[in-house]
């Protein structure tokens, strides 16, 4: 059986296009490398979670009033609009500050933002989204909310789904709630808050961001963030 | 659409597909029969004969009135299905005699070649799209109306749904079809009869003004068509109107499950009808007839276009728990609009979203979750006031003429790529919805211990007031705050304000 011709020209033409391309182009019977984690956008935290949030799964984030929780989602908020991204909002204590997210440079256009009534319906309304695809970041804000009607069955449902996609599950709460079923987990707790003195005026909110669960990596990583009130 | 009264009812009532049924005109047992499925007629039972009389011929006869609004939702129905394939419908005027429960449309089949393939491949999609709204209708090909109603009155009986004429063919087609499928007036077909003629072709053997001359003008359409050269106009572009079905109930409904149980049915069959015309669900307007003669109108909001009968059911669902109906329910009435699934130019530049279908679709079971008005994009409110926000209409990602990103430079609009200025460090506001009651303690205006059921204590730092005042002009919108930032000893960093227009302290926001 005869080969084809081979042309010298084009084989080189093709080696220098796969040098150019680098690490971008993979064997087809290697394995394709995970997806890299999601970053926060806050240095110190990002350096602690290994690069950011990691994709398909369930990152919880619990913390009192000032602990700098939301700041932490408007900050991925920002990070995964600003990237051309689709980020979904369910906010069951209406809490979200649209003035505020676009502060931190979130494109709001980008963001659906839902308020369902009750836990339980924000966790269907993640799974709906989550089932449909498309989105970078599904955030559950369930602070301050009436948790006691979350099942441990419906957020390992939700975990499951959340498997299947790219998508970050961002959930965030007064308290944990998802235990053993989040495969992160970041307690955070105020530290302290700066105001200068003349004149009066609130600078910036120091918190401490403590890695508490992490399936992939090690735990128990403390790191202080501080947060500047914007201009 | 051979029996329209009868295929109205099967298409409300399926279950009665193989069962004896006659659809009689008015109530009682001397109502007349209008129509009579095969069953019925196997056990022979007739048209013409009365309720009581068809009950003698078969036991087992189901007989319903004949109701003007299904009959109407079925004629609309079948307008559906024939503008899903071409561009130009209407009805024909109705049949006489044998034909009249007869429902005809003329479709314009020109130029429909190359999306269908063929004629045939036409007349299939259109049998197939009257199917899908619950009629089983024929469909006849041919270069004229008539020749074409001719032709499907001939399928009527037989296994075929279609019959395609191929172009000038009319005539040969018609040679040796019985006179009377032409549609003579009485007093013209006695006169054919009397004059032996029994078919067209022996029609046609007669010269033209022989025949005039004995049968009088009346004799000139019926020749035009069975030679086969009648000129019609193309059938006209009809109007858009509201889609509408509605369901008179046998029997008072005053809970909403049954009520809800009718209306599947009722939106299953808009959805077929929407989905026939490429459109889907958009506003739905719901009538409730009630007893006593009282109306309840209502409608309901639908996020984004969607043809997902459960989405719809479960946002009536939500309308109807939270305002019932005051009296028991006698019909149901439900219109929309329709509307088309937005299309979607994906950008080379940005990751893709879900489709705009999907997201339609995913839009409307989440307004279902949440209420309506609770789900879409938000935005910064045109306000001076502190905790204004907004909510609009989600699309995806696509930028609003008011963004950052899009600069007014006299009357040229410039699109910079250029996103927000991001702080990925800033410190986020949370808002409390409503603002929290408080109870304060100040000295010379400036807050020193706080109480509330967020943040308790003593002030350790305060910054402010900020003055805010607008909408002054308004009695009920105008608002007058001070504002403080203020951390209590319990660790808390709320926003507190004071109103002067109510003269009360309220947390309104916390940095978080």
């Amino acid at each position: 059986m005869l080969s084809p011709p081979r042309n010298p020209g084009r084989e080189s033409r093709l080696v220098h296009l796969l040098r150019d391309l680098g690490a971008d182009v993979h064997r087809g019977e290697r394995p394709c490398p995970p997806a890299p984690p999601r970053p926060t956008g806050l240095a110190e935290l990002d350096q602690m979670l290994g690069g950011g949030l990691p994709r398909g799964r369930l990152c919880e984030v619990a913390g009192p009033a000032s602990s700098g929780r939301t700041s932490l989602a408007h900050a991925l908020l920002a990070r995964t609009t600003q990237e051309g991204h689709l980020a979904a909002w369910i906010d069951v204590p209406d809490a979200f500050d649209p003035a505020s997210a676009s502060t931190a440079g979130t494109a709001l256009e980008r963001v659906l933002w839902a308020r369902p009534p009750d836990a339980a319906a924000a966790l269907r309304s993640a799974e709906r989204i989550l089932v449909a695809g498309g989105f970078a970041l599904v955030g559950i804000d369930l602070a301050g909310a009436e948790v006691s009607g979350v099942a441990a069955a419906s957020l390992t449902r939700l975990r499951r789904i959340a498997a299947g996609t790219d998508a970050v599950l961002l959930l965030l709460a007064t308290q944990r709630i998802a235990g053993p079923t989040a495969d992160l987990a970041v307690e955070m707790e105020p530290a302290r808050a700066r105001f200068s003195q003349r004149p009066d005026w609130l600078e910036e909110l120091e918190v401490r961001a403590r890695l508490v669960r992490n399936r992939t990596g090690p735990t128990q990583q403390v790191v202080a963030v501080r947060l500047r009130v914007a201009a | 659409m051979p029996d329209l009264p009868l295929a109205a009812e099967m298409r409300v009532h399926p279950e009665l597909q193989e069962r004896p049924v006659a659809v009689v005109d008015g109530e009682g047992p001397r109502a007349e029969i209008l129509s009579v499925s095969p069953e019925a007629a196997r056990h022979g039972v007739l048209p013409g004969a009365t309720a009581v009389h068809g009950r003698a011929a078969c036991a087992d006869l189901c007989v319903r009135p004949s109701r003007p609004a299904l009959v109407r939702a079925a004629r609309e129905a079948l307008l559906d299905a024939a503008l899903g394939v071409s561009p130009r419908a209407e009805p024909s005027p109705p049949g006489t005699g044998p034909w009249a429960q007869e429902a005809a449309l003329v479709v314009d089949a020109g130029g429909v070649g190359p999306l269908f393939g063929s004629e045939t491949g036409f007349a299939g999609a259109l049998a197939e799209r009257a199917a899908r709204v619950g009629l089983p209708a024929v469909v006849a090909v041919a270069g004229s109306a008539g020749v074409a109603r001719i032709a499907a009155r001939r399928l009527r009986d037989g296994a075929e749904t279609t019959c395609v004429i191929a172009p000038g063919d009319d005539a040969s087609f018609l040679a040796p079809l019985p006179l009377d499928l032409l549609g003579p007036d009485d007093a013209l077909a006695q006169a054919l009869t009397r004059f032996g003629l029994r078919t067209v072709d022996d029609l046609l053997r007669i010269p033209a003004d022989a025949l005039g001359t004995r049968l009088g003008a009346s004799v000139a359409p019926l020749l035009a068509l069975a030679r086969g050269t009648v000129r019609e106009a193309p059938p006209a572009v009809p109007v858009r109107s509201d889609f509408v079905e509605r369901m008179d109930l046998e029997i008072g409904v005053d809970r909403v499950e049954p009520l809800l149980f009718a209306l599947r049915g009722m939106l299953s069959r808009l959805a077929e009808r929407l989905d026939c015309r490429g459109l889907a669900f958009a506003d739905l307007e719901l009538r409730l007839g009630l007893d006593g003669g009282g109306r309840d109108a209502r409608r309901v909001g639908i996020a984004a276009p969607t043809l997902d009968v459960a989405v719809i059911l479960r946002l009536i669902a939500l309308s109807l728990e939270s305002r019932p109906p005051p009296d028991c329910v006698l019909y149901v009435r439900v219109a929309t609009e329709g509307a088309a699934v937005r299309g979607d130019q994906l950008d080379f530049f940005r990751p893709a979203g879900p489709t705009p279908a999907v997201l339609s679709r995913t839009v409307a079971e989440l307004t279902a979750l949440c209420g309506s008005g609770r789900v879409g994009a938000p935005a910064v409110a045109d306000t001076h006031r502190p905790d204004g926000h907004a909510l609009e209409t989600f699309r995806a990602g696509a930028r609003r003429a008011d963004d950052r990103g899009v600069r007014h430079t006299g009357h040229q609009l410039t699109l910079e790529d250029a996103a927000p200025s991001p702080e990925p460090t800033a410190l986020a506001v949370r808002a409390l919805r409503p603002p929290l009651g408080a109870q304060v303690r100040s000295a010379g205006g400036t807050p020193v211990y706080v109480r509330s059921a967020l943040a308790n204590g003593d002030v350790v730092h305060c910054a402010g007031p900020w003055r805010t005042t607008g909408h002054w002009w308004s009695e009920t919108e105008r608002y007058a705050f001070d504002h403080f930032d203020v951390q209590t000893s319990d660790g808390l960093v709320v926003r507190l304000r004071f109103d002067w227009t109510t003269r009360s302290w309220q947390i309104d926001a916390f940095y978080d």
